[in-house]
């Protein structure tokens, strides 16, 4: 395992891949930086970019987008006060008490310091984890692949939003969407109305683009904007001794593994990302510490283990998509997209048919830690400039970045009015308060829950086995375990007053 | 109390998962194979139907939701309604000229320029964006984007 690691690393390194790498790091920084650009909207971009360069190229960048996306948000959020993603929520809550009492610098990197401890500990359990999953996974028949897809699609459903209803609902909405066009196993064309534009089913990536990017974009728009002219905004200088940073998160050495075991299994689980962990680990570490009530004050225990649990949650999303095939969440989607346009088949024998480009995966997201660092470290004052853009000039130079995301994927207009098509749906699923993680699922899942349904059952028509094969079995009891979870936190918030949900957040 | 955005949601989630189950119906079914290709679709457009259906006593039971700030829909539809004249015009103009059109034409929307140097500042945004996403894409990439039909442009 170590050797062809260290043969990856050694490749990553050249400028050919450090290139993208480096450009995509900077990418995920800035977009994560921007409030109202989420990392998957900064992967959405870069996307089209990475259509003319190797799959490992493109697949470095993006992971590079990812890693800096989790740390870019913190820039802003200890600085302004303004989480940059939804990742970042629980870094405002210490990072910017602690930058206004006259400690700017120290926020800002015991944030990144504690990113890239989180990220590199991920990444020992990335490394370690993913082979003997994916093994696990190939002893999975067709019932136990159609219970995995199960367990996913409740849990997301289960987990986010609401009420379950709408969950569900949202995600049966996906699956409805993939089962138009041609049948997975006969070829038989369906529900096409004559329509040449339907005969070919649906994509996944223009439907997601279209969904994520115009849910957010029109969200953010039906509010008033900033005043840009008020602000002007002057970066303090952010000078800090790097090693007392640094002894301050190594002397805890419990929050951070704590921290980055949170951020590890939110990562592992399907569709809950960076948003979850990060909160999550900041409550945790307040409720195991001896002095919680200092928490929210500006203390560095805040910081870490927000940070380290939302740089942790990329290493589990990466072994989800790698050993299984199933996005951890949004940014994964669309890197499973990538990949699948590039010729890479994810899935379970990805790890043996592909360990060029598995284990350059490894080494991109290991190596993109110590480059976000750098870049960190060179740009972080210029941050609070880039934040100024005026949305006026955002949106349009978004949209049109999507336009080519989706034109490129087959050189036809088609992809690019399903994006508008999807966009209205998008946009509408929020308004009407559906979560849009299970749709996306959904459309992912959908030809394969069906492909597994039918080979199952015409293996041998007996229903029961779904249930009585140990692996399926487990599944489905713990996607009902997971509904049953999902009814119980409704019951429980439903009591408390309804506060608004943020839409088109990271999954 | 009714939920109005979720029961017009469940309204439309029903509707439209029963017109779709009734087009199941004329899917063919071949004698070699003993589950069809209406199979699936048909339990994931039950699925839906009942999840539409829950959703609608759902929400005429709901409680609405506090108000929160009213939404400004103007915007919105602007952004929509230039999104596809954008992809409308596209086949015809090509894409470099639909995207200067169509930058220019949405910056001005969200945020009408009120002197010079704010029109300077759109025109050249749109200039730019036209400009190096063409260049970066098509000569880098080797991403081809469309040319237009009436301008060969």
């Amino acid at each position: 395992m170590l050797g062809p690691l260290a043969g990856s690393l050694a490749e990553i390194l050249q400028p050919q891949y450090l290139g993208p790498l480096a450009l995509g790091t900077l990418a995920g920084l800035i977009g994560g930086a921007l409030p109202g650009v989420t990392i998957t909207m900064t992967i959405i971009i870069v996307l089209p970019f990475t259509f003319g360069l190797d799959p490992l190229q493109g697949l470095a960048a993006m992971i590079g987008v990812y890693v800096g996306g989790e740390s870019g948000g913190l820039v802003t959020a200890s600085l302004l006060g303004i989480p940059g993603t939804p990742s970042a929520v629980a870094t405002t809550f210490d990072g910017f008490p602690m930058a206004r009492r006259g400690e700017p610098g120290r926020a800002v990197w015991l944030g990144t310091w504690a990113s890239l401890f989180g990220g590199v500990l991920g990444a020992v359990f990335l490394i370690a984890a993913t082979g003997p999953l994916a093994r696990f996974a190939l002893q999975f028949g067709p019932w136990e692949y159609f219970s995995l897809f199960i367990f996913a699609l409740s849990m997301v459903a289960g987990v986010t939003g609401r009420s379950l209803v709408k969950g569900f609902l949202s995600g049966a909405v996906g699956l409805v969407i993939t089962v138009i066009g041609q049948d997975p196993i006969m070829s038989v064309p369906r529900f096409t109305f004559g329509s040449d534009l339907l005969r070919a089913g649906f994509q996944f990536l223009p439907v997601l683009i279209g969904v994520f990017a115009f849910a957010q974009i029109m969200s953010d728009l039906e509010r008033p904007g900033r005043d840009a002219a008020r602000e002007r905004l002057t970066t303090p200088s952010l000078r800090v001794s790097h090693l007392a940073v640094i002894w301050d998160i190594v002397r805890r050495p419990f929050l951070l593994a704590w921290s980055t075991v949170i951020g590890l299994l939110i990562g592992v689980l399907p569709a809950i990302g960076g948003s979850a962990a990060n909160v999550m680990a900041w409550d945790q570490a307040r409720k195991f510490s001896r002095h919680p009530e200092k928490f929210g004050t500006g203390i560095p225990e805040g910081i870490i283990a927000s940070e380290a649990a939302n740089n942790a949650n990329v290493a589990g999303s990466l072994v989800t998509i790698m050993a299984f095939g199933i996005p951890g969440d949004a940014v994964t989607a669309v890197m499973l997209g990538a990949m699948i346009i590039h010729g890479i088949q994810p899935g379970p024998l990805f790890m043996t048919t592909e360990p060029r480009v598995a284990y350059g995966i490894f080494a991109a997201y290991l190596l993109a830690h110590p480059v976000m660092l750098v870049l960190q470290w060179l740009l972080a004052r210029v941050y609070l400039r880039v934040v100024q853009v005026p949305r006026a000039v955002l949106v349009p130079v978004v949209l049109v970045l999507c336009v080519i995301g989706a034109y490129a994927l087959n050189n036809t207009m088609d992809n690019v009015y399903a994006l508008l098509l999807f966009g209205l749906l998008g946009y509408g699923l929020v308004k009407a308060g559906l979560p849009l993680a299970p749709l996306i699922l959904g459309v992912i899942l959908g030809d394969q829950i069906e492909i597994n349904l039918v080979r199952s059952l015409m293996t041998d028509a007996d229903p029961r086995l779904f249930f009585t094969r140990p692996i399926s079995g487990a599944m489905l009891a713990l996607s009902a375990l997971s509904v049953a979870l999902g009814l119980w936190q409704h019951r429980r918030q439903a009591r408390r007053a309804a506060g608004a949900e943020e839409p088109g957040g990271d999954f | 109390m009714v939920d109005r955005p979720s029961l017009v949601a469940g309204l439309l989630g029903l509707a439209g998962s029963l017109i779709l189950l009734a087009a199941s119906r004329g899917l063919p079914r071949s004698p070699l194979v003993p589950i069809g290709p209406e199979f699936y679709p048909r339990l994931v457009f039950g699925a839906t139907a009942v999840l539409s259906a829950l959703l609608v006593v759902q929400s005429l039971r709901a409680r609405p939701a506090a108000p929160g700030r009213p939404a400004e829909y103007r915007r919105v539809v602007g952004t929509f309604l230039a999104f596809a004249l954008y992809v409308g015009v596209m086949p015809a103009l090509g894409y470099r000229l639909a995207t200067l059109l169509f930058v220019l034409g949405l910056q001005v929307l969200l945020e009408p320029p009120r002197h010079g140097r704010q029109w300077a500042r759109v025109a050249a945004v749109a200039v730019a964006t036209t400009a190096a996403t063409y260049l970066i894409f098509e000569r880098y990439l080797s991403v081809l984007l469309p040319r237009g039909r009436l301008t060969g442009f």
